[in-house]
């Protein structure tokens, strides 16, 4: 039983302005449905001044991150939460999805009799939960913000409940989801309840903090006997990265991913595409490098495999792929392949991981102007957004044509756009750290996956638009596009034509562990 | 005497878990649950940890098995159908290859050493989870908060009916 005295020190380092952003987040989510209650007739006025305060909040994690020195680790709440300068850029990527989530959702939402604020609310405390995620520091935050990220995905993927696409979709992933959390749950208790054993060499005191797993598994014994070895760390251990991998949407662990991003709403479909899979990925680059480290020699085999089917998974099966959402989630298994592939450079590169965080950046970016370009064409039933809306749209649409080009080219990887540094720049790190082998599926995958996106450029720039109504439903809507989504739009296209040239402001940024 | 206890509630707890796997009604699955969370709730005592031994009792078999049972009134669940051969042998074959793991972790060579009880923190009242929880995880408990929040929100927003947009004050832009 603890003393006073140390429940005393315990409670001092409760630095609750350590998570003032999330505070703000979750207070402002409070707020807004406080606000709706009362003022059910200006919810236009309310709904803009959240988006208003987000950006305010937004603005205050950017002051947090050039605050914040290169390599100072904070450690605040017991160990529960761990602050860098890594976990304040994610800050900003989360906030920064979660503000063009919610343009999307209202660009979305506007046509539809679907209730607006519940959605904004969510996505609220969606990314306060992510915030929280990535910044965790022991077993128990970690779970907790995990289960609030996909109890929130869950209602968002079902949220146009009149689909039965998106019905279907909720339920795949709901059952997939507690599937993959309970294996993680259960590899999170089996490596509890081995570091918690007094009869093992460096007994850990708080077995579910990192840092502390991280030193049990490194302990040796007397008779030089190595935790990491015992077979019940590896279960636990394997366990913990299925159920990661499931999030991630690693091969084989991908089974849910086009069912749900065809089915879910455009904006959460963004949302599972960028947000979800980037903090998926810095957790599990933080258990990797931390709690896992001593059992790398192990775990890195099958991670390579996982990699390498990943990759190939992600570029072949998005071929003859005619729904784009189904394209966008098939595609997006590449793209996890490729940061899977710089996540094991990390170990031997130290700069790798800053080029996984600069690849997650620009593929956020032209993702979000694909899907802004895809939420003002998606037609009634959101779900069956086909190649044919896009014949000729460079025609009918300069400004939607021009920037699905470029967004589309970006993931593609062409030359002159962002997309192509960031991959190159995983791809010398593969190649410093030796995974050649790796490296050339990796290659492989990015010429064929040029094939498929440019199918999708072909259908925007060089095919005829079609002349008269077919009568099956795939007949244009006509989108109406608002001053700001004209604005989001550019500044997205722009950004990426101009970080494929210039990248030493966001190189620099991201030039850090 | 402890060891026959174990025993009889090791298999209280072990054998209706099979049985919700297996049953094919899912009242009778919800039934063995209850069971198998009894078992489960006495192993528990039997390691002095009375406090978790009452929550489980109380939440699982008291709150939410119940509400297991009220969806499946409600819904009017039938029984699944049965599952083919291949389904069986996979399912056999995963029990035995669990059953095996599980034995060599315990008594074969990836034992790890068995702990004294003594050894253990008590969990046995109330005080030790309420310190933990407001000190330790008080952040991680707050974030519960907002997961039950969304979860509440989350339930109404699929199942209420929607009003057209315009009897809502115009539509957003």
């Amino acid at each position: 039983m603890p003393t006073t005295e140390e429940l005393q020190t315990i409670v001092a380092a409760n630095n609750w302005t350590a998570v003032l952003p999330e505070l703000l987040l979750g207070v402002l989510a409070l707020a807004l449905l406080m606000a709706d209650a009362f003022w059910p007739r200006h919810r236009r006025v309310i709904l803009r001044a959240t988006m208003a305060a987000q950006g305010a909040v937004l603005a205050y994690a950017v002051v947090l991150f050039l605050r914040a020195d290169p390599g100072v680790v904070h450690v605040y709440f017991a160990g529960s939460l761990v602050q860098t300068q890594a976990t304040e850029l994610m800050r900003i990527f989360f906030l920064a999805s979660s503000l063009l989530v919610s343009h999307l959702g209202w660009v979305y939402l506007q046509n539809r009799s679907l209730p607006r604020t519940e959605f904004f609310h969510i996505v609220l405390v969606v990314t306060a939960s992510l915030m929280l995620l990535v910044q965790a520091g022991n077993f128990v935050l970690f779970f907790v913000a995990l289960e609030t990220l996909t109890i929130g995905l869950f209602i968002l993927v079902a949220f146009c409940r009149s689909s039965r696409f998106s019905l279907e979709a909720a339920l795949k992933m709901l059952i997939t989801g507690a599937f993959s959390s309970g294996l993680l749950l259960f590899g999170i208790v089996l490596l509890y309840g081995l570091a918690g054993n007094p009869l093992l060499p460096g007994t850990a005191e708080d077995p579910l903090n990192f840092a502390q797993l991280g030193a049990f598994l490194g302990a040796t014994g007397a008779a030089g006997e190595v935790n990491a070895a015992q077979p019940l760390a590896l279960i636990g251990a394997v366990l913990i990265l299925v159920g990661v991998g499931f999030k991630i949407g690693a091969v084989p662990f991908q089974i849910w991913i086009p069912d749900v991003y065809q089915g879910a709403p455009t904006p959460v479909t963004a949302l599972l595409a960028v947000a979800s899979k980037a903090g998926g990925f810095f957790v599990l680059h933080v258990l990797l490098a931390g709690p896992l480290a001593p059992m790398w020699d192990t775990l890195f085999p099958a991670l390579a495999v996982i990699t390498a089917l990943t990759l190939l998974f992600g570029n072949i099966a998005p071929l003859g792929q005619h729904n784009v959402k189904r394209l966008m989630g098939l595609s997006g298994v590449a793209h996890a392949g490729v940061l899977l592939l710089g996540l094991l450079a990390a170990h031997t590169v130290d700069w790798a991981f800053a080029a996984v965080l600069f690849y997650l950046c620009v593929y956020a970016i032209a993702s979000f102007a694909v899907f802004e370009v895809m939420a003002h064409l998606s037609p009634e039933e959101d779900s069956d957004q086909d190649l044919t809306h896009y014949t000729g749209l460079m025609r009918r649409h300069p400004l939607l044509g021009g920037v699905l080009v470029i967004g589309v080219g970006s993931l593609a990887g062409i030359p002159p756009l962002a997309g192509f540094i960031a991959k190159a720049l995983i791809f010398v790190a593969a190649f410093q750290a030796g995974l050649y082998a790796l490296l050339v599926v990796a290659l492989l995958g990015v010429v064929v996956s040029i094939y498929y996106y440019f199918g999708w450029m072909r259908a925007a720039v060089l095919r005829e638009p079609l002349e008269e109504d077919p009568g099956d439903g795939r007949w244009y809507p006509q989108p109406v596009i608002a001053p700001v989504a004209k604005f989001v739009m550019v500044l997205l296209a722009v950004v990426t034509v101009v970080l494929g040239i210039y990248q030493a402001g966001l190189t620099e940024v991201v030039g850090l562990r | 005497m402890t060891d026959w206890l174990f025993y009889f509630f090791a298999a209280l707890a072990v054998v209706p878990a099979l049985f919700v796997a297996v049953s094919r009604k899912p009242v009778n699955a919800a039934m063995n649950m209850i069971l198998s969370l009894i078992g489960m709730a006495a192993l528990l005592v039997l390691l002095e940890a009375f406090f978790l031994a009452v929550l489980l009792v109380l939440v699982y078999a008291g709150a939410i098995v119940v509400l297991f049972l009220f969806i499946i009134m409600l819904i009017d669940a039938d029984s699944a159908p049965s599952s083919g051969v291949v389904t069986w042998l996979a399912s056999a074959l995963a029990f035995f290859l669990m059953v095996f793991t599980a034995l060599t972790l315990t008594f074969g060579e990836w034992a790890v050493p068995f702990a004294e009880r003594g050894d253990m923190a008590p969990a046995a009242v109330a005080y030790a989870f309420g310190v933990e929880l407001f000190t330790r995880h008080i952040l991680a408990f707050q974030v519960t908060g907002f997961l039950l929040l969304i979860a509440m929100i989350g339930v109404i927003v699929i199942s209420r009916k929607m009003k057209e947009p315009a009897a809502e004050g115009g539509s957003a832009q």
